[in-house]
């Protein structure tokens, strides 16, 4: 399978020599640490009661809030606690126990228990305050739909929180499948939740089907894995690793055991929007805005990064595995950021450079530096979770426009200020801007690529220095046309309130008809700030005026933003490992199975050019990223007309015309998957009904279905209601079996024999 | 003596709650008649307390001694009482409706010689009784008393439920068919008598012992076994003794039928079980009695389920439903102890549950003051009563055995103590009549759920009085949460359902007392 990837040396060395890492032991006491995981189904049930009631409180969303509130401080005392990973057993759940037919010992243990290690504790962390936080910002995000829709949408979200806790702590796969599966069901209510809008409920639909492909993989890989190693507890499996199992059961596996990896990285790139099933991602924006910043940028999506670092030594279990994440996760970062360059929608742009970054943590695990994907989650997850709330407060305050070419200049527009600065730092961490957050975990995967050694990691290396080019430019291509320029907007056509509107009863009828205006609607009508309004005609009354954020999305921004900035700082605090360099997160992932993915230290064998690349990476994707956002500068804030007329150039050039329509049409993948799979699986389907239809329904069902009514209408006579006649049936009845028994011994014990069995 | 007047204490409570009631019921006071079902409720529940504590810490095991299957004068007398209260709150309003309106209205003066409701409540309470006794019946007499003291007080119930031709009749033939049924079994208690030489059944079972060590069990102890069976088969509404039941469930008002969904049917498996483990099960039940019990299963649940499919009333439809389960519960007498008598236990209180939760929603409606009849009353029930359309649609598909509802667990149960006990085929037949039964009880989920109110349906009304609603809403509650428990109780039932094979003396003697 090398021969596939001959570019790439692959560090297949990790397969016969992991290093050590703790695996984690039963701890007693800690059992109060199951709150983080019932605080959000308290949550759900209060959310739930709210429902009932129908209230037209913010009382949903302050349950929630106190509730995540509280599972992120019972996270944090419990970060305080742990030093050397624990098992925490809340209470048995799937015990099996059987034995063959040969005597064998046999079974299946799978306990609701926790699994804390310093990487759950890490994830678990931005979980639950990210999760806190955004509550906070959708109790004034989502106040227009106060009532029923209100209850609905924090119940979904503390049902994310529910499963997502149980993904990333639980012990033992079944947990994780449990928590997989919860929240994309999470992620399909809430994506769906304007539920009367054909296109939320096609996103929806989308990802939830998508999704589906990637579990299949994962659910036949942890079938895989339990037949291989006899345990789904990651206390058994990782022992079992380290003691070798691994090669043992390649002598005997083959191919069921060379297939582990392959599947298991199927579920991540479902879940993570990865090449190729990465197209779910930018639809689910049609969800509600905090929802797209909580579960499609910063914490479900990175589920898949999870996995792969906490399931790190299986990867080593086929040679290929590696290169190919490393791969897929390139190809994705380079495919979502031309996507992104030609996107005019905002939220869209976000949500493809999600995907694109997501690829960045795939090539990062590929790479062989489990730090430097946890690192760039842990980062990503607040310069996004910025970047998306600062464009849901655009879309609160401008009736669902999105559009940039219809948007210009926030930040002279008076209470926009917060959101316009916010946004900035949030786009200068994801632009790689020298000192943010997001330069230093970047560089580290880059830097990592380059000094992986082989000329197939060092072309992703390079790969992913051009990706970080793409991505400076597109990030400040959103900045400079949305909040920076003369005032100007338009509004969008979306309205609020649905459920005051129309009552309880009617639910949502009606809201939110028109959604996203659509990237390219063309025409640039509209007016300055002050008129503009007036002239659109949109907004039924309401929408006419933006209005700007209030003090719960301001302050979350804020928190947000403090946070986002501030996660450079572990880069400098020391891991308290030995031997691992990277600071505290990199300590963090040192702790756990994921260390097997760390670089081994001095081991750097590759070269940039021939420097160190963790050395030059700081000054190298520092101008990349700054080449970037100059040439953003230039075409979108400097002479905005010079987009335009480049634009109008390349569609002149023949040669080069195709190449701005593809990008903006995203590369045609959604036609190609229509073509390929959509179509033929449609023309399936109506020949499979129509066989239904014709063979089984009327054949097979019908005919079946009217004999039991013939026999009854046979029986029918019997029951006349005559009270004799009972009487009399009765009386026959008995004396039958009272003849059966008196005088036909031997026929009935042939009966017998026949019909009752060992009874 | 005393330890047997302290088992007996929660039939005491009820005994003394029958005396008041049929007194009470005799007031001119309105807000005493009133209150009849509350009382009636209240001294279940109490009787359901000493279940409790007669059945706990070291009385447990005198208990134990005392009665022939521990498990069943636990668990049952515990679970009976328990939806006993249930069905009281059905009857609330029930019973001299129209006697009690004209009272309100100063139309007629109070009488009590023409009120029943009091007596009403009292027979409740003896039928109860005789429940409770027959789970601990040591020999045949007590049996036959225990069981008569359940049918008897049933009869008049069905004859006083509601003011009209239909319910007389039905009592009528419940009475008559009764007295065949109680004459066969009778004669079969004779036969075992005769065979053995004894009333008691842990003599019985010393006799038995050494037949079955000898030549054989005798033809005429086999005879007495098949008549008692097919005799008690009655109660349960058990082919071929089967035919009363739709005529009659469907005479009485929906309060009663309820009833005698659950007590009569209660008190013939709990009978049942008795007098095999006089026979036991060790070493195979007798040939005879297998294969009488095996047929009457395969028939009783075929010809239920195939019987209610054409029927358009609902009390008619569920009466015939109620004839099916007898025939899966056949399932789990004929597996007999371990796994099987749990199955009945469990299957007892699973369908007394949800039974009594659907007519719940049937005695909680109305058309125009009368009892709703048609499947299509129901029709958009959701609309106007949402409350009592779901509960209607949990209750049927608990019924029909639908995950993870209560009725599910209950058939898994028997099923697989069908299986255990080698009844594969029994097992097998058992699950395609369960899948006939989707074709009407999914009819009661999708009518009042999905189905579009009609002309007809708009006249259906809620019943003045909520108690019957709240009933209806409890036993859907406790279809959903019971399952939960059921788990963790199986092998606490198993624990005391083992029959005593051969007669301890102390406990021979202690009966004899």
């Amino acid at each position: 399978m090398t021969t596939l990837f001959p570019m790439l040396a692959v560090s297949a060395e990790g397969a016969t020599g992991l290093p050590d890492w703790p695996i984690a032991a039963p701890a007693a006491g800690f059992g109060w640490a199951g709150l983080i995981l019932w605080l959000p189904l308290l949550s759900l049930l209060g959310c739930g009661l709210c429902w009932l009631s129908g209230t037209r409180s913010k009382l949903p969303a302050w349950i929630t809030v106190v509730s995540l509130g509280l599972a992120f401080v019972t996270t944090a005392v419990l970060f305080t606690r742990v030093d050397a990973p624990i098992i925490i057993h809340l209470f048995d759940w799937l015990v099996l126990d059987w034995r063959s037919e040969a005597g064998e010992a046999g079974g299946f243990t799978a306990n609701f228990s926790l699994y804390v290690d310093r990487l759950t504790l890490l994830w678990m962390l931005f979980v639950t305050g990210l999760g806190t936080l955004i509550a906070l910002y959708a109790s004034e995000y989502m106040a227009g739909d106060r009532g029923r829709g209100y209850a609905r949408f924090f119940a979904g979200v503390s049902v994310f929180l529910f499963a997502m806790s149980c993904l990333v702590m639980g012990d033992n796969l079944v947990l994780l499948y449990l928590g997989w599966e919860g929240v994309g069901f999470a992620s399909y209510w809430l994506i769906g939740y304007f539920y009367t809008r054909p296109s939320a409920v096609a996103a929806a639909k989308k990802a939830f089907i998508v999704n589906r492909i990637g579990d299949l993989g994962l659910a036949l890989g942890l079938y895989l894995v339990w037949s291989t190693f006899g345990t789904v507890e990651y206390q058994g499996l990782f022992t079992a690793l380290r003691n070798g199992a691994a090669g043992e059961a390649l002598l005997h596996g083959g191919w069921s055991v060379q297939a582990i990896p392959f599947l298991l990285m199927l579920g991540a790139f479902g879940k993570s929007a990865q090449l190729p099933l990465y197209v779910w991602l930018p639809d689910a924006m049609e969800g509600p805005t905090p929802v797209s910043a909580l579960i499609h940028a910063a914490t479900m999506v990175t589920a898949g990064v999870y996995l792969l670092a906490r399931l790190f030594p299986l990867l080593t279990l086929h040679p290929a595995a590696l290169p190919a994440v490393a791969w897929i996760g390139g190809l994705t970062a380079l495919l979502a950021a031309t996507i992104g360059m030609a996107q005019y929608d905002i939220k869209r742009i976000m949500a493809y450079s999600t995907v694109s970054q997501l690829g960045y943590m795939f090539l990062g695990i590929g790479v062989g530096t489990t730090f430097g994907a946890a690192y760039h989650v842990f980062t990503h997850a607040f310069f996004k979770a910025v970047l998306f709330l600062t464009c849901g407060a655009v879309m609160h305050g401008f009736a669902g426009q999105l559009d940039l070419r219809r948007l210009s200049g926030l930040r002279h527009m008076p209470g926009w200020r917060i959101t316009s600065y916010t946004m900035l730092v949030g786009c200068l961490c994801l632009a790689g801007f020298p000192l943010t957050s997001g330069f230093f975990s970047k560089d580290a995967i880059i830097a990592e690529a380059f000094s992986h050694g082989g000329t197939g990691a060092a072309m992703l290396g390079w790969l992913a220095l051009v990706v970080a080019g793409l991505t400076a430019y597109y990030t400040f291509r959103v900045w400079f046309r949305v909040c920076a320029g003369p005032a100007h907007y338009e509004m969008g056509d979306e309205h609020h309130g649905d459920d005051a509107a129309h009552g309880a009863g009617a639910g949502h009828a009606g809201g939110h008809p028109g959604g996203h205006p659509g990237g390219h609607a063309g025409g640039h009508a509209g007016g300055h700030a002050g008129d503009a309004g007036h002239g659109g005609g949109h907004g039924g009354g309401h929408g006419s005026h933006p209005h700007a954020p209030g003090i719960a999305i301001n302050l979350v921004l804020l928190v947000i933003t403090a946070c986002a900035l501030l996660a450079a700082i572990p880069y400098f605090l020391p891991s308290g490992v030995e031997g691992v360099a990277g600071g505290w997160v990199a300590g963090m992932v040192a702790g756990s199975s994921a260390a097997a993915g760390l670089p081994a230290s001095g081991g750097a064998h590759g070269t940039f050019l021939g420097l160190d690349p963790h050395t030059a990476m700081y000054v190298v994707s520092a101008a990349v990223g700054l080449v970037g956002i100059a040439v953003a500068w230039r075409l979108h804030l400097a002479d905005r007309a010079a987009a335009d007329r480049l634009r109008g150039r390349l569609l002149g050039n023949p040669a080069l015309r195709w190449l701005p329509v593809a990008m903006e049409r995203k590369w045609y993948v959604d036609e190609i998957y229509d073509a390929l799979i959509r179509q033929p699986l449609w023309v399936l389907g109506h020949v499979l009904a129509s066989i239904d239809r014709i063979v089984i329904d009327l054949l097979l069902v019908d005919c079946t279905a009217r004999l039991p009514r013939l026999l009854a209408r046979a029986f029918q006579p019997l029951y006349g209601g005559l009270l004799q006649s009972y009487a009399l049936f009765m009386a026959g009845g008995v004396a039958l079996v009272a003849l059966l028994v008196l005088f036909m011994p031997e026929l009935i014990a042939k009966l017998g024999t026949i019909l009752g069995g060992g009874g | 003596m005393a330890d047997r007047l302290l088992l007996l204490l929660p039939e005491l409570v009820l005994f003394a709650g029958a005396v008041l009631v049929a007194v009470a019921g005799l007031s001119p006071r309105r807000e005493i008649r009133r209150a009849l079902p509350g009382i009636t409720a209240g001294f279940l529940l109490v009787a359901m307390a000493a279940v409790a504590f007669v059945h706990s810490g070291e009385r447990a095991a005198v208990a134990a001694v005392l009665t022939p299957m521990p498990a069943l004068t636990g668990w049952v007398r515990l679970a009976t009482c328990g939806i006993a209260a249930l069905l009281s709150l059905l009857t609330v309003g029930t019973i001299d409706r129209r006697l009690e309106a004209d009272v309100q209205a100063g139309r007629l003066d109070f009488n009590p010689l023409m009120a029943g409701r009091g007596e009403f409540h009292a027979f409740f309470l003896l039928s109860i009784i005789g429940l409770l006794l027959c789970t601990s019946a040591t020999d045949l007499i007590w049996l036959f008393v225990a069981l008569e003291l359940t049918s008897l007080p049933t009869y008049v119930m069905v004859a006083m439920s509601r003011p009209s031709r239909r319910a007389q009749e039905a009592a009528m033939k419940y009475f008559f068919l009764g007295a065949l049924s109680a004459a066969i079994f009778l004669y079969g208690f004779a036969l075992l008598y005769g065979a053995t030489g004894t009333l008691i059944f842990s003599e019985m079972s010393a006799a038995f012992a050494a037949q079955r060590a000898g030549d054989g069990i005798p033809l005429v102890a086999n005879v007495g076994l098949v008549l008692a069976i097919v005799g008690i088969g009655y109660k349960i509404a058990a082919v071929p003794m089967h035919f009363y039941a739709a005529d009659v469930y469907e005479g009485a008002a929906a309060p009663v039928t309820a009833f005698l969904g659950y007590v009569p049917k209660a008190a013939g498996a709990v009978a049942m079980l008795i007098v095999l483990g006089a026979v036991g099960w060790e070493g195979g039940l007798p040939e005879p009695v297998l294969t009488t019990l095996w047929m009457s299963a395969v028939l009783t649940m075929t010809l239920g389920n195939i019987g209610a499919l054409l029927q358009k009333s609902v009390k008619r439809m569920l009466a015939y439903s109620s004839i099916a389960h007898s025939g899966y519960l056949l399932i789990g007498i004929i597996a007999g102890p371990g796994l099987g008598i749990t199955a009945v236990i469990l299957y007892l209180v699973a369908y007394g549950v949800m039974n009594t939760g659907a007519f719940a929603v049937l005695a909680s409606l109305e058309r125009r003051g009368r009892e709703i009849e048609d499947v299509e009353d129901l029709a958009g029930l959701r609309h106007r009563h949402p409350a009592l359309a779901v509960a209607l649609a949990l209750c049927a598909g608990s019924l029909l055995g639908f995950p993870p509802l209560l009725g599910f667990v209950g058939k898994l149960y028997l099923f697989i103590a069908g299986v255990e006990a080698g009844q594969v085929l029994l097992v097998v037949i058992g699950a395609i009549n369960s899948a006939i039964s989707a074709w009407y009880y999914l009819i009661l989920v999708g009518v009042p759920i999905l189905g579009a109110p009609t002309a007809r349906s708009e006249t259906v009304d809620a019943v003045p009085s909520r108690w019957p609603r709240v009933a209806a809403v409890l036993a859907a509650v406790l279809v959903v949460l019971l399952p939960i428990v059921a788990a963790r109780l199986a092998p606490r039932i198993d624990a005391g359902t083992a029959v005593r094979a051969a007669p301890d003396p102390a406990s021979a003697a202690a009966a004899r007392r």
